[in-house]
Parts: structure tokens; C-alpha cells; sequence
């Protein structure tokens, strides 16, 4: 358990590094987020909805926010995969999906707080109907914090299959683009889920891609009451060891027959 | 003339070289229709919930949508050279054997990169265009189809020459900068839907110093027949000049740029 944790805290010093790139990013990241919020304002004006305009902002706001989780980053296997380096990668002493999966987890986690705290402070900032509203109670928020975790713990499990899959087929851009695009649609970030026919909600609530910050924003708005917090939760864990299982199953097969790139 | 038969014969060539693997082409390519068609479907559940926007119909916000992405992705896939990563170029030293060669530089990045890919979105975008027509019972007249091609030439400028901008800082710091991105995808995001839904603010950065206003929302509103603030007629078709006025000026910007070019050696 040690050397993962420690591979999870390396990756996490690296991320740390790109501080001054990310200054951009944060920035870029606000200005999509206000054209959002001026769009949805638009859209109330003509014809209000059921979900109060602060729901859409803090939904708008948190998605923006976490928005490094949702994104596949991590290239550097796929490299190995293509140039054969992957080999060196099978002589180390590690199982090499709790490795991967450490690398991941740190560098989605650490590369979405460096750019969701300035974010937050900034939506916090400006006036109501445009900012993010305080959450529904400090259980939800609690709760909401816990949904995210558990959200990111599931993120990281499905990124390991897409690479476990990945490893199969060398080029692997276009299966990744499409998986990173079921992520932005069913993942609310596009479109809040919120707002989606009512009909698709309980479907696509249901959905992995729901877990990682739809389900936690729900939490923290109070739109998911605490009552029902546990069945989110319970969810969440379900997709979690559903993909752990397959993650791992693949990994084991492909590390037991895999044939290396000369480089 | 010459210019335009160097560039024509390039993108032949690239695209040539782009389909030896065919197989990996078709799936980036559906992979782009599925990305674009995500975009699409967002506008329709929009429309499903909120039935319109203001004055706007959902025909008019689904021929807003089809323009833009018409246009954006255009520009992507034949202007790639300079909205793929032109900081990669600088930073790799590539660029350094452009200024070797008997052309101009411009022209050798353009001509080093095309996006073929980019025909699933544009496929998307005509799809939306299409309905939106539809469902808005706009008539094509021969003027309105003129107006419609000059938006998306003049149009296809402009984002260029936004693009340019990121080029232009990428010479002083080698490495891309983000922060542009607010003007060029914003942009795209933003003038999905129609400019007067906007505060002010946003209305002063989109209709004058990227003025997707001007080249894209005033010709489609005249082909709606809604003109937007009364810009209608001859002042309809002086508009998208806006872009190609832009794009002259970041060209001399981006020349000036290069005569500070430092090579990084590498």
C-alpha cells in the first residue's frame, strides 16, 4: 500500500509544478463559465423553470471548477504503449494497475484543486443569480464532498479500462475521443443534467458519467435530500467495484500476453 | 495565383498521406460527428425545455448553431497549420527551415497541416443548418445565398486571425497560452446563440473586438428575415468585412511578430 501511496504523492509534487499554466486555464475556465451562466439567464427570463436560476449557477460553477477530473490525462502510458517502453514498466515491483491508478488518482485530484479553489473563490465573489450559492446545509456539504470522492475513485477505476483497452489497439485517439465524449455530455457539463427531459434524468442519473460531479452538485444544492444520500452513495460504490473488477481482470490479461513495440 | 495552387497541392498531399490509415481516419472521424452531435444536442434539449429565446424560435437557434460550428470548423480543418498547435512548431524549431525556403512563412504554415477530420462536425453543423431552414421557412434568394457565403468566408478569417494572436505570444513565450482560448472556443461557445441575449459586456467583446457579431449574426439574421438592430440591406453585406479587416491586421502583427522570432535552438 506504501508505494502507491507514495507514487500518488510524487505525481501529485509534479502536478504542483504547472502552477503559472494553470493561471490560464482558471481564467479561460471563468469566461466559459459566465457565457454559460448569461446564456441560462437568458433562457429563465423567457420561461422560468422548476429549478430555481442559483441551482444552474452553483451546478454551472462546480462543473467548471472540477472540470480537470472529468478530462483522460494521462499520456505517458500511451506513449510507453506506442514507442514499447511499456516494458521497463513491467520490470517494476509494483502491480501495475495500483500503480497507474495512484498516478491517475493524483494527478486528477491535484490538478482540479489548484484550479477549483481560485474558481470558487471567484464565484463566490459576485452577486447572486450569477455566483454560487452556499450549499443546502453543512451535512451537504459534508455529504456532497464524500460523492465527490467516491465520484473520483470511480473516474479513475473507468479511465483504467479505457487504457486497459487502449493497450489492445496501439492508436487509440479515436476510442478515447469517444469515451472523453460521453463524458461531457452525460457528465452534465455541456448541459446540466438538471435540465435535461425529466424522463432521460432517471436514466442518465443512473449512468457512471452521472457519479463523479453530477450526483455530488445534487448533494450540495439540497436537490438530492440527505435522507437519500445513502442510495447515491450506494450507487456510486456499485460502479466502483463493477469497474475495479473489470479494470483489474483486464489488466491481468493484457500484462500476461502483451506484445511489445520494438523502439 | 501560384500561392493558392502550393497551398491547393499541399492539402492534396497531406490529405493523401492522411488516409493510408483509413481505418483509424473513419473512427477519429465518427468520433468527431458524436462530438459535434453532443453540441447539437444540447441545443435540442435546450429547445425541448425552453421552446425559445427571446425572439428567437428554436429554427433560428439551430441555423445560429449550424453557421457557427459551419464556419469554426472550416477554419480547423483547412487553417489547421495555424489553430493546431503553432507553439509546437516554435518550440520543436520546425519553423526555423520555413524561413530557408523561397516563400513566405504564413504560407508554409498553412500548408504544412490540414484537419480532415473536421468534415464530421462540419457534416453536423449543415445537418443543424438544414433543420433550422426547415423549421424556419427561410427562402433562399440568390443575395441571401451570396450573404451566406461571405459570412462564412469572412467568418473563416476572423478565427484565424483570432488564432493568430496565440501564435503571435507564442514567439515571445514559446509555450501556447490558454488565455486566448477565451476569445477563440468562448467565441464559438458563446455566438452559438445569437449576440442580444448577452449582457453588455459580452455584447462589447463579441460584437467589436472579436467581432463573431458582425461576420456571422448579422448576415443570418438578415437571412431570417429578424435583422438585428435594423442592420439590414447594403449594411448587411459591409458587416463580415469585420473579419477580413481583422485578419489583415493580425497578418501585418503576425509578420512584425516573426522579425522577433528567436529560434530555440533545439
Amino acid at each position: 500500500m506504501r508505494k502507491y501511496l507514495s507514487t500518488f504523492l510524487m505525481r501529485w509534487k509534479m502536478e504542483i509544478q504547472y502552477r503559472g499554466a494553470a493561471l490560464g486555464g482558471i481564467v479561460c475556465q471563468m469566461v466559459f463559465g459566465l457565457i454559460l451562466i448569461a446564456l441560462y439567464r437568458a433562457l429563465y427570463l423567457g420561461s422560468p423553470q422548476a429549478m430555481p436560476l442559483s441551482s444552474i449557477c452553483t451546478y454551472v460553477w462546480l462543473q467548471q471548477a472540477f472540470f480537470r477530473m472529468l478530462l483522460s490525462s494521462d499520456n505517458d502510458l500511451m506513449d510507453k504503449i506506442r514507442t514499447g517502453g511499456i516494458a521497463y514498466e513491467l520490470c517494476r515491483p509494483v502491480n501495475l494497475y495500483g500503480y497507474y491508478y495512484a498516478r491517475i488518482g493524483a494527478m486528477k485530484l491535484m490538478g482540479s484543486l489548484l484550479r477549483a479553489v481560485p474558481m470558487l473563490l471567484f464565484a463566490s465573489l459576485l452577486p447572486a443569480g450569477w455566483g454560487i450559492a452556499a450549499p443546502a446545509s453543512l451535512p451537504a456539504l459534508l455529504c456532497a464532498l464524500m460523492g465527490l470522492g467516491l465520484g473520483l475513485l470511480c473516474m479513475c477505476a473507468l479511465e483504467n479500462i479505457t487504457m486497459g483497452i487502449s493497450m489492445r489497439t496501439i492508436d487509440f485517439r479515436g476510442f478515447q475521443a469517444l469515451l472523453n465524449l460521453l463524458m461531457t455530455t452525460f457528465s452534465g457539463n455541456i448541459l446540466p443534467l438538471t435540465l435535461f427531459p425529466e424522463s432521460w434524468q432517471q436514466v442518465v442519473q443512473l449512468l457512471p458519467y452521472a457519479q463523479l460531479l453530477d450526483a455530488p452538485i445534487r448533494l450540495y444544492t439540497g436537490e438530492t435530500p440527505l435522507s437519500a444520500a445513502g442510495s447515491t452513495f450506494l450507487i456510486q460504490l456499485i460502479w466502483l467495484g463493477i469497474f475495479l473488477a473489470i479494470g483489474i481482470h483486464l489488466w491481468q490479461k493484457n500484462t500476461r500476453k502483451m506484445i511489445v513495440q520494438g523502439g | 495565383m501560384n500561392t493558392v495552387k502550393l497551398y491547393l497541392h499541399s492539402m492534396k498531399m497531406l490529405l493523401k498521406s492522411q488516409l493510408q490509415y483509413p481505418w483509424s481516419f473513419c473512427l477519429q472521424t465518427i468520433a468527431q460527428i458524436v462530438m459535434e452531435g453532443g453540441e447539437m444536442m444540447a441545443v435540442l434539449l435546450i429547445l425541448n425545455r425552453f421552446q425559445a429565446l427571446n425572439q428567437w424560435t428554436g429554427g433560428d437557434l439551430l441555423f445560429f448553431f449550424g453557421i457557427m460550428s459551419i464556419t469554426f470548423y472550416l477554419t480547423e480543418c483547412f487553417g489547421r497549420g495555424i489553430t493546431g498547435n503553432f507553439a509546437a512548431l516554435i518550440r520543436s524549431g520546425n519553423l526555423d527551415t520555413f524561413f530557408l525556403r523561397p516563400r513566405g512563412i504564413m504560407t508554409q504554415v498553412l500548408c504544412h497541416a490540414i484537419d480532415p477530420r473536421r468534415i464530421g462536425c462540419i457534416a453536423v453543423g449543415a445537418a443543424a443548418l438544414a433543420l433550422g431552414c426547415r423549421e424556419s421557412g427561410v427562402i433562399w434568394t440568390v443575395p441571401k445565398i451570396f450573404l451566406f457565403t461571405e459570412a462564412v468566408f469572412f467568418g473563416m478569417l476572423l478565427i484565424l486571425g483570432l488564432f493568430l494572436i496565440e501564435a503571435v505570444f507564442a514567439v515571445h513565450s514559446v509555450k501556447s497560452i490558454e488565455l486566448v482560448n477565451a476569445v477563440t472556443y468562448g467565441g464559438r461557445s458563446a455566438c452559438q446563440y445569437p449576440i442580444d441575449i448577452y449582457p453588455g459586456p459580452l455584447r462589447v467583446l463579441f460584437g467589436t473586438l472579436a467581432p463573431f457579431a458582425l461576420v456571422l449574426h448579422v448576415p443570418a439574421t438578415v437571412i431570417l428575415d429578424k435583422p438585428l438592430m435594423g442592420m439590414d440591406g447594403a449594411i448587411a453585406f459591409l458587416c463580415p468585412m469585420a473579419g477580413l479587416m481583422f485578419f489583415i491586421i493580425m497578418y501585418f502583427v503576425f509578420q512584425k511578430a516573426m522579425k522577433y522570432y528567436r529560434s530555440t535552438g533545439s
